[in-house]
């Protein structure tokens, strides 16, 4: 790797542990819990106990809070996809290489404000689940990377229900994006629940934070897309494929019109990676007990939900029309290039027309009686 | 000395119930000529089958207690089932007291009462609930009716328009239609 930046001078390291009191202790645990550091059961246990707060934390203290935020979000990102050597979007061209070799040290920067340093006081102190004092973190306030931190906690806190259920309802979890894209069967709270604005996902070090993401967010979809054939509860798949549904469309369309589609290349990963063979709608919603609700309005509701995902790709497909329609002088030819590249590569008529087929399945008056309806390429004249 | 008593209280009560259950969806109209003009068949099509237009636009069929309604424009088709009822339902209760101790006669008549209501309410529920399924079970039988015509239309449609096309194309020489396979050879001359 070359190196481009010299690194900043850093004070000689002790011989030995350096020392703080038993809450600063805790807190540096809490904080490792939630880089994913900390066995999970163990940091569980932590946010769920209270702890008397101390006036301030020692510099110590601060010093190894800054350093373990430092090396784990940056440890997370690089784990998460940002090792790998892709190419992205930069001003319209597509640029290659791995997530530091695609942007300048300078744009690659996370700065974390004070914010984050509060929650983990208020999470060391506090019985998380049931909070005496409160907290909370002005969205506007909150940096890119501590919107990272805060989608860090959140996923290392998912084990525990009691836990999500108080995290979603602070802004800092309910309107941070990142959140929302990950998980956003745990986000919505109920059927109104709305996912936040994503247009400033695409500039700045939140567009990096997203790439460094793609792979992680494919492979959670993924799996969580698996999982939904053991869902259950009617209500409970209805709440989460609304959920998933609007959170994708709404990211779509912002990147759409940032024109940054390599920055959904996660929904495509993720359809591909169902859609290897013809899928039918059981494949969701086989595990769903019992009639459901009276209302047919209702059941098929539910279950158009659960196929959320499959339903993205016909924003997908009309980005590939658009993109096939775009000449070389246009001005988004390169991004509409890597675009159709990407398609082609995921074999991405294929499968959107299988996503489709499960799709309208699942809608009524639909089965085509008495043979198939003629297309319009069928004329005979039409090669005249 | 004590002496027990008994009461008997009656309600009854009559209500309106209604219940409905409605799908939408869309018509897969192909685009073989402009939307106005698929829409313009379309709409001609609806009306040769029952369907009224109305003022805004869509076309409306009453078929028993359900009602199909076409946007011609948009081709999204809603089902929607109704069913209503004038329910009477009464219900009963005693209860027994002392004069000397527990309630007075007329806190406990109130009580039973307040009970009765419960019971009542709980009644019209299980009627609003058979309700629904009767609407929801009328739902889903005409949808199964509906299915085929709903389908011949889209097939009527789509041929009509693919000989419109054609006709703008060149000179049709011969038109041959199979109704059972649905399939549907234009010759023309260009």
């Amino acid at each position: 790797m070359t190196r481009t930046a010299a690194p900043p001078t850093r004070p000689p390291e002790p011989d030995g542990p350096r020392p703080v009191s038993r809450f600063e202790f805790n807190l540096v645990r809490v904080l490792r819990f939630f880089l994913g550091h900390f066995p999970s059961d163990q940091g569980i246990q932590l946010v769920r106990a209270a702890m008397t707060r101390p006036e301030c934390l020692s510099d110590t203290a601060v010093g190894l809070v800054k350093d373990s935020l430092a090396k784990g979000c940056v440890l997370a990102l690089v784990r998460a996809g940002g090792w790998r050597s892709d190419r992205y979007l930069r001003a319209g061209k597509p640029v290659g290489g791995r997530a530091w070799e695609r942007s300048p040290p300078a744009d690659l920067a996370l700065a974390f404000s004070a914010r984050v340093v509060e929650f983990l006081i208020w999470a060391t102190a506090e019985k998380v689940h049931d909070p005496k004092a409160p907290w909370d973190a002005p969205y506007e306030e909150l940096t890119p990377a501590d919107e990272l931190f805060f989608w860090l906690a959140f996923d290392a806190c998912r084990a525990d229900p009691d836990l999500v259920a108080v995290l979603r309802t602070r802004d800092a979890f309910r309107l941070n994006p990142l959140c929302w894209l990950g998980y956003p069967g745990d986000m919505a709270a109920d059927d109104e629940s709305a996912p936040p604005d994503f247009r400033p996902c695409f500039a700045g070090p939140r567009a990096v934070i997203l790439e460094c993401l793609q792979a992680h967010l494919a492979r959670r979809w993924t799996q969580s897309e698996r999982a939904k054939g053991q869902i259950g509860d009617w209500e409970r798949m209805r709440r989460q494929g609304r959920a998933e549904f609007a959170t994708l469309r709404a990211f779509l369309a912002a990147a759409g019109a940032a024109n940054r589609t390599d920055l959904a290349r996660f929904v495509l990963k993720t359809n591909v990676a169902m859609f290897g063979t013809d899928l039918a709608p059981a494949f969701w919603t086989g595990g769903l007990q019992g009639s459901g609700p009276p209302r047919l309005a209702d059941r098929l509701d539910t279950q158009r939900a659960a196929l959320a995902v499959p339903r993205q790709l016909e924003v997908l497909a009309g980005w590939q029309q658009r993109a096939v329609h775009v000449g070389y002088f246009d001005e988004d030819y390169s991004a509409s290039q890597m675009w159709k590249q990407e398609w082609e590569a995921a074999g991405g008529d294929a499968v959107a027309a299988r996503a489709r087929a499960a799709v309208e399945s699942l809608e009524p008056l639909r089965a085509p009686v008495g043979g198939a309806p003629p297309a319009a390429t069928d004329i005979p004249g039409d090669d005249a | 000395m004590s002496r027990a008593y008994r009461i008997t209280v009656k309600e009854s009560d009559t209500r309106h119930l209604k219940a409905g259950d409605e799908i939408a969806t869309q018509l897969e109209i192909l685009e073989i000529l402009p939307p106005e003009d698929m829409a313009t068949l379309l709409r001609e099509e609806l009306k040769t089958r029952g369907f009224g237009e109305q003022d805004d636009g869509t076309l409306t069929r009453e078929d028993g207690q359900v009602t199909v309604t076409v946007n011609p424009c948009s081709g999204e088709v809603s089902v929607k089932a109704h069913a209503a009822a004038t329910v009477n339902q009464e219900a009963k209760r005693e209860a027994s007291g002392f004069n000397d101790i527990g309630p007075s006669e007329s806190s406990l008549r109130d009580r039973v009462r307040e009970q009765l209501k419960h019971d009542l309410d709980k009644k019209f529920d299980q009627e609003q609930s058979r309700l629904q399924t009767r609407a929801t079970e009328e739902l889903e039988k005409h949808l199964q009716k509906i299915q085929p015509e709903i389908s011949a239309i889209v097939n009527k449609v789509t041929r009509d328009a693919l000989k419109e096309k054609a006709k703008q194309l060149g000179t049709v020489t011969e038109i041959s239609e199979d109704a059972e396979t649905g399939s549907l050879t234009i010759k023309l001359e260009v």
